[in-house]
């Protein structure tokens, strides 16, 4: 794995690689054992007693759910260096946790993209910040 | 709860970005349903407003500002959002006010200045505003999302690129007859498909940009204006609805949804749709002519199936039949829908009802569905919100 000790996420709290591997930030309700991301971003089945959640990371790998490649540049606060478009972006679905995430997809030749295929969460960076730290997002990529 | 009738109805047509304020837009609109009402200023009991979101104070009480243009007289101005469904909102709370016997006359009105390209993010809070997040991390514009729910229609069911098309084409042909749309070219199955692709499988002209517009309706229980208006339209139910826990579709704002369906897809609507048949007591089978919210050609075909119009899946084919053409079993937004108007957030819902009731009152000219007695207006507004209206005549 690359150095990641210079990378800083834009927001916090979203992607964490402190493992070793790149995982998103999920947070499960053991009450009603519904799976959120952003963790905050609560969504209990109503009645749920709202008692026990915690944090927890999704798997690192799971399974592309849908995708749509996206042609033109997206508009401020969105920000990048580079051009990345087109870019594609990814439904990518964590069976066990019945969840899906959405995320842009990144190293990943956008022709062979197909709804089924393994892919793997990672990070793309968008920009350098004045620290010379490499500003990322959590992405998704083909599983080689 | 008494009957509740539309009797007058305003319109500033549909157009691009302007300099003019979003209250000069709206006094059009209601100047235009005063008029349509033949009633007095001094009528009004009530004004339910749709909120402009870009306006600042100002647009955030724009009841207030548009009772200061017609004449301050002290009554009850509340202001409402509801995202793309504000205006529904409006109206429900019009005919509440009005049904329940609070007031007799009620105004509702949302007017809506486009900006300068995209909606984006209002805050830059970022545990408290997921719109950030999508923005920020995801680079997620709201097409983004139809897309993506498009792709999984696809691979379902048979849902075709042409079928992408033919909606536009359909649409094109209607909102060149409408003097209140934006967009008033035709185009050709061909054309749509040589369009740019904005977010594959979606294309330039298969979603709905942002316009400014103005939309109001003035709805009564007052028999002596009931009586006295050209056809007025009963409301057979105005209602809303949120999403439900399992709904797999993901949601514009979010960044995920659920894998496993434990709700129908665009649950909101599912339910706003579902409560006005129950309070009417009328079902997709009754209805004459229906206006739903084609902010992409997806939401055309998925809205068929959500509101019960046929099973899922089977949109595709009932645009194929010509089911949803003028003079087929369901014409579908003769309007030419949100594809030749553009979205006008606060406004968008009324302007359907408009649309709905200038058709049951025969005012439609070459788009007219002929002999249409019942009509059903159908929004959708991002992060679960949902209205629909049932009229008749």
């Amino acid at each position: 794995m690359e150095n990641m000790a210079n990378k800083v996420a834009r927001i916090p709290d979203l992607v964490d690689w402190s493992t070793g591997e790149v995982r998103l930030m999920s947070a499960k309700c053991n009450s009603c054992g519904t799976y959120f991301f952003p963790r905050e971003h609560y969504q209990h089945r109503p009645g749920c007693s709202r008692e026990g959640v915690e944090n927890v990371l999704l798997p690192v790998k799971g399974k592309l759910a849908s995708y749509t490649i996206q042609y033109y540049p997206c508009p401020p606060p969105f920000k990048t260096e580079k051009k990345i478009t087109p870019y594609g972006i990814g439904l990518v679905e964590f069976e066990q946790e019945k969840i899906q995430v959405a995320g842009i997809i990144t190293d990943t030749d956008l022709d062979s993209l197909e709804i089924g295929m393994e892919m793997e969460t990672t990070t793309l960076t968008m920009f350098t910040n004045d620290e010379k730290q490499q500003v990322v997002t959590w992405a998704f990529a083909a599983v080689k | 709860m008494r009957d509740v009738y539309i009797v007058g109805t305003g319109i500033h047509p549909w157009m691009g970005f302007s300099e003019q304020v979003f209250a000069d837009f709206a006094a059009v609109a209601v100047d235009g349903a005063l008029k349509d009402a033949n009633v007095e200023w001094h009528k009004i009991q009530s004004i339910m407003a749709g909120i402009f979101i870009y306006g600042g104070n100002a647009g955030h009480l724009s009841g207030q500002y548009l009772e200061s243009i017609f004449g301050e007289t002290g009554i009850p101005v509340v202001n409402v959002y509801n995202a793309c469904a504000t205006g529904s909102a409006a109206i429900r709370m019009a005919y509440n006010s009005v049904a329940a016997g609070e007031t007799d006359t009620a105004l509702a009105f949302g007017a809506d200045v486009s900006p300068k390209g995209f909606l984006t993010a209002k805050s830059d809070n970022a545990v408290q505003d997921r719109d950030v997040i999508r923005w920020k991390m995801g680079g997620m514009p709201n097409p983004i999302y139809w897309a993506l729910e498009c792709r999984k229609r696809m691979a379902k069911y048979d849902t075709t690129e042409e079928d992408l098309a033919l909606v536009k084409v359909l649409m094109s042909e209607y909102g060149a007859k409408n003097p209140h749309a934006r967009f008033k070219k035709t185009y050709s199955v061909e054309e749509v498909l040589n369009s740019v692709y904005v977010c594959d499988p979606l294309r330039l002209y298969e979603i709905c940009p942002v316009s400014t517009g103005a939309a109001a309706v003035i709805v009564t229980a007052d028999r002596e204006l009931i009586d006295k208006a050209d056809h007025p339209v009963k409301i057979n139910a105005t209602t809303m609805g949120s999403a439900m826990y399992g709904d797999p579709t993901i949601r514009i704002s979010a960044l995920s949804c659920p894998s496993v369906p434990e709700a129908p897809m665009l649950s909101e609507s599912y339910s706003a749709s579902r409560q006005a048949y129950e309070k009417s007591g009328i079902g997709p089978e009754d209805i004459d002519v229906l206006e739903l919210p084609d902010n992409s050609s997806w939401h055309y075909l998925v809205y068929l199936e959500t509101c019960g119009f046929c099973k899922e899946g089977e949109a595709d084919r009932m645009l194929r039949d010509g089911l949803t053409r003028i003079g087929g079993k369901l014409p579908v937004n003769p309007s030419g829908g949100f594809s030749s108007h553009g979205e006008a957030l606060s406004a968008q819902a009324l302007w359907q009802v408009i649309e709905c009731a200038n058709q049951l009152r025969g005012r439609c000219g070459d788009r007219q569905v002929e002999g249409a007695k019942v009509a059903m207006a159908q929004t959708y507004g991002l992060m679960g919100n949902s209205g629909t209206t049932i009229m008749s005549i």
